[in-house]
């Protein structure tokens, strides 16, 4: 083909013939705004722009459309197209339904009386409920339906910030006529979020919400030469979304994600100083854990070494085993003041403890309690 | 309202329908309903009627049944969830008692004499509230086979085996020496004289009749040589006890030694049976009559000509794996046996009773005389424990239908697993059509377990039969023909490997046939038959595979196995690419409400489906909501009609488990591609997206039943109660007043669902003599309670959807409580979990993908599997790449295919050119023409969903329909700290239901020693194991933080050994010697 496609992934004939034409009229209007614009030819590439080439919506859950964005230098396209593909399947918000609470139902596996789905086939119907939110506020919904006859989305009574898509989505039958009544919560979110079980019962029922609004995203590169040995791409986004917002609106909230991810990176010292700070932060609060789990490993130890093991004079011995002080944590528990009023214990024996505490531990007593002053 | 069915002859009509062949396929639990109708339509008549004459001991009275006047009662309908029950009729009998010599009648009475299990509309019994199946045993057909052997001494001797119907076997040898020998029931030998004689036969009578008497006459003067010559038939009966029971010495002939032998062996021993008979005059070309039932001498004699005809080359040896020397006991065998040994019980115990009453001259009466415990007792044994009523496996629909088709070698009679050889276990020609070829059970029953071809029946006599079409020149000829095994072999039989289309050329056109064990190739105007149907020769399980002829039989096997594995899950697809089989196993696996006659349907909901027939009468079916199958998956009806609407007789009215508007649904039709992902599905490993998990592809309900029972102990009885003062109140918080968890609520690992208090004797003290005076002088009763509370279990977490109190009557004044509780489980699909496709293709899941970094086509979707493209060539399954890719093509046409393998009769690879065909369409028609490249036919390029770069090569995508197993990582994950141990050994326990331990076994401890890791060797042997001592102070140091102490004593085990060598009078000791005074200090051990 005319196209040298270095990662042509559209190989079908159709869009062949698309992006030509397409890259012909770019082209020729891109030529004429160089003419009339000195500083844009000065300038070796021109402004990215981009374009909507084709808006389908192929069913009431399934919008298409196509994107072509030009002109990137030649590799660029690849590295934006790889973002938006995943920032378009992975980061784009959307809203479902996240709880459901229904009237007299005790439990999900069991049948109503005049409904052909059990709750859980409801659940199923309504985890799979296109509903477009504009608050990011959880929002509530009420289901109340009499039968005989089939529930829809279009039976469910909604707050103004939110909206069904498909107002003939099938919610559940009613054979009888039974009231159906079920009040929904509805979130927004990204990704998908399962639901939390354990804070169920009394008819209430968290259902696994899948927020993701886009169905589908595709990218191909197509490169072309704008002037004599200047070659420069353009990258066409394919998205389907489930209806809930258009390909418009999940390119643009794509974008604004990959943005929002990007802009830390234009703030290069602030950047540095958080990081050093957090990183002193986290050595202090190290050194101090290590410190205190030291101290504690010690206290243990203390526990178990027993005066005697001092080697003191017998006579300081006796009079601390006389106090019952067994341990040297036993000892610690003192202030030089308190031994010396212990019964035959001297300013000597005092200081013999003291020498040997040092020597042997390295720890000194304080001279008195430094609570009592 | 009671219902009687008076049982007389069977109605001609309800056999009728059995003998009409068409090509469309049986009923495939045919065999199963067939086979109880023979037995309570035939069987059991035949055999009350045989009941015999009682006589009390004056012979003045006679007890007797009427014939022709025995009721079964049909059971009252209930709902299935609520019988705890067993789905039984009872059977009631008219009987008299009457003066035997006037024949005055005394007394007409009809009694109840128990009940017998009844077959339901999907062939399983209920026994106890379990769905049980009885399968059918393939056996050796009584008879007599001829076989050549090697004696112990490497020599070839020919025998003669006489296979009985009911007991034990007679073989007769012919030796190196022109000697013959007799072995009964595999003991000593005995001479064939010795047998003769003492079965009654004279010497003369034995020379007159037996054709080379010189073998007879040499055999006699060796015997007089040998001074051992017998003349009378007392001698001979001696000397065959002797022989039988081992006894020397002098035993002179009695009364007592004629009927032991009568009843040992000539009555009971060697019963033929009717087909034994048949088979033995055909064999011998004898005509004794029919009823005949037992062995009789010119049997004998007539054997021994043919054993020694063979002897001399005249007459053939018989192949005793051919299925024309097997026939299938079928349910109806098998509960006439019990039936049979029921009656005999039924019969003493009448005698007993009679006799017991006559001596105490009380007055006798029919109901006094008869009582239902033999019965009932038989039957409840028999469906409780014998090895061919078995639990049923209900994973899914096919499960279900599969195991009732099941052939088995195995069971009383038959084979066991252990001695089987090769040969037994292995195909046999005269399997086709009858006997699938693939399906049967990997390991130990290998080839034992077998199952039936789709087309394959029984016939009257308990052999296989199966269908063949005639060809004939005379078109009004033409018809379907039913042969078994033996009659096959005289035909020419075209396998169906190529057609016959066109009649009019001139050119002989040639066809694969199978002729006398032989495959050969013959004309078509040779030909006399032809199969039915290209799946003739295969099972259920078997025949849905599709593309089957591009697999390897090995995964073909494992495909059927694994088919019968698959979860049904919540959201069921139906396959893109399948056999057209589905919809037959759908049907007829009893799991889907079907309309059985013309009807309107009046309403419906959720719970059940009301339908008008033609006499105005509106019939309430009820559906099966959410219900636990035997092994735990969820079995739910779905209404599938609309109201208001009128159906035909055997029209679907729901979905079941595993079936969807009709079709059998085990899987999913998945987006898999074959291409190696960074190592994550190396070995069978699969790598899937985040799609399958939160579009709930692969979920399915598990719902598991825990019990407990309430008992009266010898301290009382146990309480059901809310009150556990032992418990926090966060997990009794699910209780209702009576201490029973609520129906809805959702419960965690450890929560109560049944509070129970057990009471115990009284604190330790209180139980000294001191303390049961303190107990005496204040009257002080400590009663102590413990808790035996019902909790959930480890991976036991999800809703309570079910509380079932059952109240069980033990004696006249306790009732046993006991109570279900029903837990459904949500399983998404997890890291761990087992996938497999129907080609025996299975993988476990190693590692979940969001759906942007999985690899992408080229119109962007994700993949939505990942599978290893090794699996395949060493496999040789390639039935896969053909499924995938033509359900790729079924996607993108929006078609779903029904391909009766071996297509490839129509023309060569007829397979390949339908796939790239249909994928070209494809590719045409929806404009995506990556879908059909033609330089790499079948194959795309992907992209990488990392990097949104192009792969290398061009990778084979399509859309396989894959199933999720029931081998589950939640079922099976398991660690342990601490845990139980074992009593004896002190060793910790073994498996995960008892929260056992590793083992560290012989091989892993060469590892640790070859790593010379002693410390870690000697904690696995000592404090992790069985050093008790040890056990304890590692817990105590761990607690304080001291080091943990080395154990200085032995472990248990060593201590075992010491004991076991003691008494073996060997004493092990540990001893120190003092090397200053050599003293000698022991140690305890």
């Amino acid at each position: 083909s005319a196209i040298e496609g270095s990662n042509s992934t559209t190989a079908d004939a159709p869009v062949d013939e698309d992006v030509l034409a397409w890259t012909k009229a770019y082209r020729a209007e891109n030529s004429t705004a160089i003419t009339r614009d000195e500083t844009l030819k000065s300038n070796a590439q021109s402004a990215l722009q981009w374009k909507c080439v084709e808006t389908q919506v192929e069913g009431e859950r399934l919008h298409y459309g196509r994107f072509a964005v030009s002109p990137f230098r030649s590799g660029q396209a690849n590295t934006v197209g790889v973002s938006m593909q995943k920032a378009l399947l992975g980061e784009v918000e959307g809203a479902a339904v996240s709880c459901a609470t229904f009237k007299n139902v005790k439990s999900e596996y069991a049948a109503m009386k005049g409904v052909e789905e059990t709750p859980m086939d409801i659940l199923v119907n309504l985890k799979e409920l296109v509903i477009r939110s504009d608050s990011d506020e959880p929002q509530k919904a009420i289901i109340s339906a009499i039968g005989p006859g089939p529930v829809t989305a279009g039976d469910i009574v909604l707050p103004p910030s939110l909206e069904v898509t498909d107002p003939t989505q099938h919610i559940a039958y009613l054979t009888k006529e039974v009231s159906l009544d079920i009040e929904l919560d509805v979130e927004k979110g990204c990704g998908y979020r399962m639901g939390d079980h354990t804070k169920s019962g009394d008819g209430r029922f968290y259902i696994d919400s899948v927020f993701m609004p886009v169905r589908n995203a595709n990218y191909s590169v197509h490169s072309y030469e704008s002037e004599p040995d200047v070659t420069q791409e353009i990258l066409f986004l394919e998205i389907w979304t489930n209806g809930s917002i258009t390909p418009e609106e999940a390119l643009h909230e794509a974008a604004r994600c990959l943005i929002d991810l990007f802009l830390p990176f234009l703030h290069p010292k602030k950047k540095e100083v958080t990081n050093s700070a957090t990183k002193m932060h986290k050595s202090f609060t190290m050194s101090q854990f290590n410190s205190s789990a030291e101290m504690s490993a010690k206290e243990v130890d203390l526990r178990h070494v027993y005066v005697d093991q001092l080697r003191i004079p017998s006579k300081a011995y006796n009079s601390l085993k006389r106090a019952n002080i067994n341990t040297v944590s036993d000892l610690l528990d003192y202030t030089q003041d308190d031994l010396l009023s212990i019964p035959n214990f001297g300013r000597k024996s005092v200081d013999d403890i003291l020498e040997a505490l040092q020597a042997q531990f390295s720890i000194d007593l304080p001279e008195n309690n430094p609570l009592c002053n | 309202m009671k219902k009687i069915i008076t049982l007389s002859a069977p109605p001609p009509s309800q056999f009728s329908f059995l003998s009409e062949f068409q090509f469309s396929l049986p009923e495939l639990r045919q065999i199963q309903f067939k086979s109880y109708y023979y037995f309570i339509y035939k069987n059991l008549i035949s055999e009350l009627n045989i009941f015999p004459e009682i006589f009390d001991l004056n012979q003045e009275f006679q007890f007797e049944l009427l014939n022709k006047e025995y009721k079964l009662i049909k059971p009252e309908k209930t709902t299935i969830k609520f019988h705890y029950n067993t789905y039984s009729s009872d059977l009631y009998v008219t009987c008299r008692l009457l003066r035997r010599k006037k024949k005055i009648e005394i007394q007409k009475q009809t009694i109840f004499i128990g009940s017998i299990p009844l077959i339901d509309y999907q062939s399983t019994f209920r026994i106890n509230s379990v769905t049980r199946v009885i399968i059918n045993q393939i056996l050796r057909s009584p008879g007599i086979y001829y076989n050549s052997e090697l004696d112990h001494n490497g020599i070839s001797i020919y025998t003669g085996t006489i296979i009985s119907d009911w007991g034990g076997r007679l073989k007769l040898e012919i030796d190196s020496k022109t000697r013959i020998w007799a072995r009964i029931s595999k003991k000593r030998k005995v001479s064939i004289l010795v047998l003769l004689l003492a079965m009654g036969l004279t010497i003369k009578q034995i020379l007159d009749s037996v054709c080379s008497s010189k073998i007879f006459l040499d055999f006699l003067k060796e015997k007089k040589k040998k001074k051992e010559h017998l003349q009378s038939t007392e001698d001979a009966m001696v000397e065959l006890y002797k022989q039988l029971y081992y006894i020397g010495g002098d035993l002179l002939f009695s009364e007592s030694i004629r009927k032991e032998l009568q009843k040992k062996f000539f009555q009971q021993r060697c019963e033929l049976g009717k087909i034994g008979r048949l088979n033995v005059n055909k064999k011998l070309s004898l005509d004794i009559p029919e009823n005949e039932f037992f062995l009789l001498p010119q049997d004998i004699l007539a054997a021994i000509d043919y054993l020694i005809k063979i002897k001399f080359g005249i007459g053939t040896l018989d192949d005793i794996d051919h299925l024309k020397n097997r026939r299938i006991r079928s349910v109806a065998d098998l509960l006439q046996d019990q039936l049979k040994l029921a009656l005999i019980r039924l019969e003493n115990s009448v005698r007993q009773v009679m006799r017991r009453t006559t001596k105490r001259k009380r007055l006798l009466s029919p109901k006094n005389l008869i009582t239902q415990t033999p019965l009932i007792a038989t039957f409840k044994e028999f469906f409780g424990s014998h090895p061919l009523s078995q639990f049923l496996d209900q994973t899914n629909s096919l499960a279900e239908i599969v195991h009732k088709r099941r052939l088995s070698s195995l069971g009383p009679g038959g084979v066991t697993r252990r001695t089987a050889g090769f040969q037994v276990r292995d195909i046999h020609f005269s399997h086709y059509t009858r006997i699938c070829p693939i399906e049967t059970s990997e390991g130990m029953n290998a080839g034992l377990i077998a199952s039936l071809a789709i087309h394959a029946n029984v016939n009257n006599w308990g052999f296989l039969e199966s269908p063949f079409y005639k060809i004939s020149k005379n078109v009004k000829e033409e018809k379907i023909i039913n042969l078994s095994a033996g009659e096959d072999e005289y035909y020419r039989i075209a396998t169906g490997n190529c057609l016959a289309l066109d009649q009019g050329t001139q050119k002989i056109q040639i066809t694969p046939a199978r002729y006398r064990q032989e495959f050969l190739a013959i004309a078509w105007e040779q030909i006399h038959l032809r199969s039915i149907y290209p799946l003739q020769y295969f099972s259920v399980g078997v025949s849905l595979i599709p593309f089957l002829e591009h697999n390897d039989a090995n995964r073909a096997l494992m495909g059927s196995n694994m088919q019968r594995q698959a979860v049904p899950l919540i959201k069921l697809e139906k396959c893109i690419v399948g056999t057209g089989l589905e919809s037959q196993v759908a049907l007829d696996s009893g799991n889907v409400m079907i309309t059985k006659q013309s009807e309107k349907i009046m309403y419906t909901d959720g719970k059940k489906i009301s339908l008008l027939n033609n006499t105005n009468e509106t019939v309430n079916t009820h559906l099966i909501i959410y219900q636990r199958s035997n092994n735990s998956t969820c079995i739910h009806q779905k209404p599938q009609v609309i109201s208001k609407k009128f159906l035909k007789k055997g029209q679907v009215l729901t979905d079941g488990a595993a079936i969807l508007k009709g079709e059998l649904t085990l899987g999913k039709n998945i987006l898999v591609a074959y291409m190696p992902w960074e190592g994550y599905n190396f070995e069978d490993a699969i790598l899937i997206s985040e799609r399958l998990i939160y579009e709930d592809i692969y979920t399915s309900i598990h719902i598991e039943r825990y019990e407990i029972e309430s008992r009266n102990t010898n301290q009382g009885p146990e309480k059901i109660t809310k009150e556990i003062p032992h418990l926090e109140n966060s997990v009794l918080r699910h209780l209702d007043k009576n201490g029973l968890v609520i129906p809805g609520s959702w419960v965690e690992t450890g929560d109560v669902l049944v509070g129970k208090l057990t009471p115990q004797e009284t604190e330790e003290s209180l139980r000294a003599p001191e303390g049961k005076l303190l107990q005496a002088i204040f009257g002080i009763q400590v009663t102590n309670a413990k808790e035996t509370c019902l909790k959930v279990p480890l991976n036991g977490k999800g809703r309570v959807i079910d509380v079932i109190w059952i109240s069980k009557k033990e004696n006249s004044s306790n009732y046993e409580k006991i109570i279900h509780v029903y837990i459904a489980q949500k399983r998404k699909i997890q890291v761990g979990d087992k996938v497999a496709g129907r080609h025996g293709n299975k993988g476990i899941i190693s590692k979940i993908l969001p759906r942007q970094d999985m690899p992408y086509l080229q119109d962007g979707t994700p993949i939505d599997m990942v599978l290893s493209p090794l699996g395949v060539p060493s496999r040789m399954n390639v039935g896969q790449i053909f499924e995938c890719l033509l359900g790729l093509a079924g996607y993108f046409l929006g078609k779903h295919y029904r391909i009766t393998p071996f297509d490839e009769k129509y023309e060569r690879e007829a397979s390949r050119k339908l796939v790239f065909s249909e994928l070209y369409k494809a590719s045409k028609k929806t404009g995506n023409l990556w879908l059909f490249e033609p330089e790499n036919p079948g194959k795309s390029r992907l992209l990488n969903g990392r990097t949104g770069e192009i792969f290398e090569q061009a990778v084979t995508v399509g859309k396989a329909y894959m199933l999720k197993l029931i081998h589950q990582v939640d079922d099976k994950i398991h660690a342990r700290s601490s845990g139980p141990y074992a009593l004896v050994t002190q060793q910790p326990l073994r498996g995960r239901s008892r929260r056992g331990g590793q083992r560290v076994g012989e091989m892993e401890v060469w590892a640790l020693e070859g790593f010379g890791v002693a410390y870690i060797l000697q904690e696995m042997l000592t404090i992790k194991s069985d050093h008790i001592h040890a056990r304890y102070e590692v817990l105590g140091a761990i607690i304080t933080g001291e080091p943990i102490p080395k154990p200085k004593t032995a472990p248990e085990s060593f201590l075992l050994l010491v004991r076991e060598l003691r008494s073996l009078s060997l004493e092990l000791d540990h001893a120190v010697i003092f090397e200053k005074n050599l003293n000698i200090k022991f140690k305890d051990v």
